[in-house]
C-alpha cells in the first residue's frame, strides 16, 4: 500500500547548479557521480581530498523502509547550499581550496547515494573537520525534505528534532479526518 | 492572477493541503497569512504551520519581527517545514 505507482514529478532534467570560484553546489534527479565530484575539487595546492557519501538506509530505527524520496524547493535550496559553501570557503580561506556538494532528488533506491560532499584541503585534518561541519550545516538548513515509506504509510522526516518528523500518527489523523491518504499524493518540486 | 500572490506547499504542507500551491488574494500582511490558511484548511496551523518557516521571494521572513510586512501580489511565498536533507 505504501508503494507508489508513479515516479515523482521532476522539476527539471540533468543538474541544477550554482558554480563560483572553487565552489559548486548542485541538485539532480540522476545518480550521483562521485568521481566527477572528486575531480571537480582537485587542486595542485591540496594534499587531501575528503569525500563524504550519504546513502539511503533500509530502516529507520529498525523499522523497514521500502522506498525513500527527496523533494525540494529548487531555487531556495540552491541558494542555501551556495551560502553554506561560500561561508566555509571564506572562514577557511587558508586551507580549503575547493568544495562541492551535490544532493539527489526524487526516489533514491535503498543503498544508493543521496548526497556527495567533496573538498580539497592543504592537509587532511582540516579536511575531515570541514566536511563534517559542511554536512551538519546542510542537514540543518537546506530546503530538501525526505519522505520514508514504510509498509503502513509514509513519513516526512525532520532532521531538527532527532528524526521524528511529521510522524505516522499525523498521517493516520489525516485519514480519519477524511483527508487524502498520504501515500497517494503526488509531490511536485519547484 | 494580478490580484493574487502564490503560496507554495512543500513536504508535510503539501500532504496536508493536497496541493502544490494556492493563489491567495493580496496584498496581505504576514501576520494574516497563517489565520487565512487555517480557515482554508482546518487544523493546518496546529498540525503543520506551527513548525514551518516562511519565505517571500526566496528570503525568509520572521513571523514575529516581520508580522506587519506586506506580501504583495505577484510575490512567491514558500511554506517551509523542518528540513531533512542528507
Amino acid at each position: 500500500m505504501a508503494e507508489r505507482s508513479e515516479p515523482p514529478v521532476r522539476a527539471f532534467e540533468g543538474i541544477k547548479s550554482i558554480e563560483d570560484r572553487n565552489t559548486f553546489v548542485g541538485l539532480t534527479y540522476d545518480k550521483l557521480d562521485i568521481t566527477a565530484s572528486i575531480d571537480r575539487v582537485r587542486s595542485p595546492k591540496a594534499g587531501a581530498v575528503v569525500a563524504f557519501v550519504g546513502m539511503t538506509r533500509d530502516n529507520f530505527e529498525g523499522k523497514p523502509v521500502s522506498t525513500l524520496e527527496y523533494t525540494t524547493y529548487t531555487p531556495l535550496a540552491l541558494r542555501t547550499l551556495s551560502t553554506i559553501v561560500t561561508s566555509l570557503k571564506s572562514t577557511n580561506s587558508g586551507s580549503l581550496h575547493s568544495i562541492s556538494v551535490t544532493h539527489r532528488l526524487g526516489i533514491v533506491p535503498i543503498g544508493e547515494d543521496s548526497i556527495v560532499i567533496t573538498l580539497s584541503t592543504s592537509h587532511r585534518a582540516e579536511g575531515w573537520r570541514i566536511a563534517e561541519e559542511c554536512l551538519e550545516l546542510v542537514k540543518d538548513k537546506v530546503e530538501v525534505w525526505k519522505r520514508e515509506w514504510f509498509v503502513d504509510g509514509g513519513v516526512w522526516r525532520a532532521n531538527r528534532d532527532g528524526g521524528k518528523g511529521v510522524p505516522v500518527e499525523e498521517a493516520e489523523d489525516f485519514k480519519e479526518a477524511g483527508g487524502v491518504p498520504v501515500e497517494y499524493l503526488e509531490q511536485e518540486d519547484r | 492572477m494580478a490580484n493574487t500572490f502564490t503560496v507554495l506547499y512543500f513536504a508535510s504542507a503539501h500532504t496536508y493541503t493536497g496541493k502544490s500551491e494556492d493563489a491567495v488574494p493580496g496584498p496581505m500582511t504576514v501576520s494574516k497569512l497563517f489565520p487565512y490558511l487555517e480557515e482554508k484548511y482546518p487544523g493546518f496551523r496546529k498540525k503543520v504551520l506551527s513548525s514551518c518557516a516562511l519565505s517571500v521571494n526566496l528570503d525568509y521572513v520572521d513571523l514575529a519581527e516581520d508580522a506587519e510586512k506586506e506580501i504583495q501580489n505577484g510575490d512567491e511565498v514558500g511554506i517551509i517545514p523542518p528540513v531533512s536533507s542528507g
